[in-house]
């Protein structure tokens, strides 16, 4: 039943007004922080892909608590890695080093910190508001849409895989269309006929995403460990200095933290871009901005604030795409909207069209669970510093019992240990010879979605739903838009590395 | 060695394209037209430009962003190989192990052995790490969810 934007976001806050689904917000946060701060190797797809198959037998909300609550709060946490250890974090909190480091070792680690998690809450909050805002600016778009409309906006989002694979684009194309062809495997729910099932049962629905997640991310992750051999081998900067001194500097630099945090959520928003620049972006907006920018590279708490702030409001951008128009910008969105196809709904039009107090549940734990991951970095900066010291040899075991349990607990079948095994092999070989994974995902994500949107079209028009206006309007659409992209990334790439 | 993922890619696309010819329209339009055709003529595409020496521009140093983290090798050949043989060596032991022993049982076991031998931990540490794996797996899963987990096939699975 469709309802108004202000009784949806009302049901939306009353959805997540439950015990169960602030403590699931609450292991969600604990596990970012963990994320965030352990040794190299882990990562928000792997922590996703572990999850997946716990959290889709779950109700939707209390799930959607744990994974966003995670993924939130390990980009705030992100900078304990750049500026104790001098070790760039995940991507989106690469840049910090550059000033984060300097600041650590002269004993200002706290303060540093202190405007990381300042400035990181920030920008959480200003994407969880951008976001907010374009549910309504969106909606009366949304509404126009029908299948045929929905085909082409999903085929933009499969379009995105040549330009999101960047150096490789061939091979990221190879590895969608893998996805597409391992997503048609199982009875074709319009025809009934057996596709690629072999006479085997478990493929008459299809190969769980959630198992080929987990061993698409998670092994090559563990195999990283067990290669290098290391946890985090330096010793950590001395943390000494204030928290409370980051704060000021992050309310003083309010208004760089809120045009980085702008430049974040358009990173988030347009397709392509991808978060491995956002932070290097802000940071070179900082950098060239600022009246006096000596001090950059040296220890200059600007020039942790910008990407600090830039990559929290990314998550709120990414979103936007993911829930408005149902293509992921990345792996994170990429496994969050298998969560909630298996959960029942199709992210995208239809979404915002039928469930509209989900849209906005996510809307409220993006921005409560922001607030809780900064205090929790204030809380317990100098405890989490311990946690960066876990050696391999503990890490390698917690992510092969949590890939074999989290595999095996989808049908409990040893089959399911079979596709594991194969898919992590799978997984291993394509980062191993540089076939992007994610554009897998994209593929097996999206390719049920284009094939029931396709099968409608042509069910109800035949050919001339091509010449609808609002298709030709939307094809055009992805074209310049892939197109522009495409320039961009060409054009800007050599300029962010030189940042 | 470099194309052998990409053959291997060709020899499913080629037979995705041969194994759906034969079905009706509607059932092979995605697994085939769109899929595997467009699939074989890119993975095609692929092996001409590695045949003609056209390496990615973050080979040839220049060039933009990837969607995914590459691996490079950081590590003598021998060396990265045995470890990948060896890990993958535990990891489908570990496979085996629960469906020949169960989950209660193969995976404190694979921490314990793993976290002796590959790791060299001391007894304590292993035997810790193998008792909270017990109590994960057991203690939450098992006695607080009520999750029942299938005996192995020792074991009358």
């Amino acid at each position: 039943m469709e309802m108004s934007l202000l009784d949806a976001a009302i049901k939306g806050l009353t959805n997540i007004l439950h015990l169960k689904v602030f403590l699931a917000m609450m292991l969600g946060v604990s596990i970012g922080t963990f994320t965030a701060v352990a040794p190299q190797g882990l990562g928000m797809p792997l922590v996703y892909a572990i999850l997946l198959p716990v959290v889709v037998r779950w109700e939707p909300v209390t799930g959607m608590a744990l994974l966003i609550g995670a993924s939130s709060v390990s980009a705030i946490c992100a900078a304990y890695l750049p500026i104790l250890f001098g070790i760039p974090g995940g991507s989106g909190s690469q840049a910090t080093v550059l000033d984060g480091y300097p600041m650590g070792k002269r004993g200002e680690g706290r303060r540093a910190l202190g405007a990381s998690f300042m400035a990181g809450g920030m920008g959480c909050l200003v994407g969880t508001f951008t976001l907010a805002l374009a549910i309504p600016a969106a909606q009366p778009l949304i509404y126009l849409m029908g299948a045929p409309e929905l085909f082409v906006v999903v085929l933009w989002g499969l379009s995105m895989v040549a330009v999101l694979a960047g150096r490789r684009p061939i091979k990221g194309l190879i590895a969608a269309a893998f996805g597409l062809l391992i997503a048609t495997v199982g009875q074709q729910g319009q025809s009934g006929i057996m596709r690629f099932v072999f006479d085997q049962p478990y493929l008459l629905d299809g190969i769980p995403l959630s198992i080929i997640a987990l061993a698409l991310f998670g092994i090559p992750s563990a195999l990283d460990l067990a290669l290098t051999k290391i946890g985090v081998e330096q010793q950590p900067a001395p943390l000494k200095g204030s928290l409370l001194d980051g704060v000021k500097d992050t309310l003083r630099e309010w208004w760089l933290v809120l045009r980085c945090s702008f430049i974040g959520v358009w990173v988030g928003i347009v397709p392509g871009i991808g978060s491995q620049v956002v932070d290097w972006l802000a940071y070179g907006h900082a950098a060239q901005t600022s009246k006096d920018a000596r001090n950059f590279g040296k220890g200059d708490v600007r020039g942790v604030i910008a990407p600090e702030s830039a990559n929290d409001a990314k998550d709120g951008g990414d979103l936007v795409t993911t829930l408005l128009l149902g293509f992921p910008q990345g792996v994170v969105t990429a496994l969050f909207i298998v969560a909630l196809l298996a959960w029942g709904y199709l992210p995208g039009p239809e979404m915002v069209k039928k469930n509209l107090d989900i849209v906005y549940s996510v809307v409220w734990i993006q921005g409560i669970s922001g607030v809780i991951g900064t205090l929790v970095g204030f809380v317990l900066a100098a405890q989490l510093a311990k946690l960066a010291e876990v050696r391999y040899s503990v890490m390698v075991p917690i992510i092969f019992i949590f890939v074999l349990m989290g595999a095996f607990s989808v049908n409990r079948d040893p089959i399911d240990l079979l596709v594991v095994v194969v898919f992590g092999i799978i997984g291993y070989l394509m980062r191993r010879f540089g076939y992007p994974r994610p554009a897998m995902i994209l593929g097996l994500v999206l390719g049920g979605l284009m094939e029931t949107y396709l099968y409608r079209s042509m069910a109800s028009y035949g050919f001339s739903w091509l010449a609808r206006p609002s298709v030709i309007v939307l094809l055009s659409l992805a074209a310049i838009s892939f197109l522009l992209t495409m320039r961009a990334r060409l054009k800007s790439s050599p300029k962010v590395q030189a940042a | 060695m470099n194309n052998l993922f990409t053959y291997f890619l060709f020899f499913i696309f080629l037979a995705a394209t041969v194994g759906g010819w034969g079905w009706p329209y509607i059932a092979k339009l995605m697994p085939v037209y769109v899929a595997a055709i467009p699939g074989l003529i890119l993975v095609v595409a692929q092996l001409a430009r590695d045949a003609f020496g056209k390496a990615p521009a973050a080979e040839t140093g220049g060039g933009s962003i990837d969607m995914d983290e590459v691996y490079t090798a950081q590590l003598e050949s021998k060396v990265e190989v045995r470890r990948t043989l060896l890990f993958f060596a535990w990891f489908i032991g570990g496979a085996l192990g629960i469906w020949l022993l169960g989950i209660v049982i193969a995976l404190p076991v694979l921490v314990l052995l793993y976290a002796l031998i590959e790791g060299k931990e001391s007894w304590t540490t292993s035997l810790v790490m193998t008792a909270c794996t017990f109590l994960l797996i057991w203690g939450l899963f098992e006695y607080m969810l009520e999750t029942r987990w299938p005996a192995g096939l020792l074991f009358g699975y």
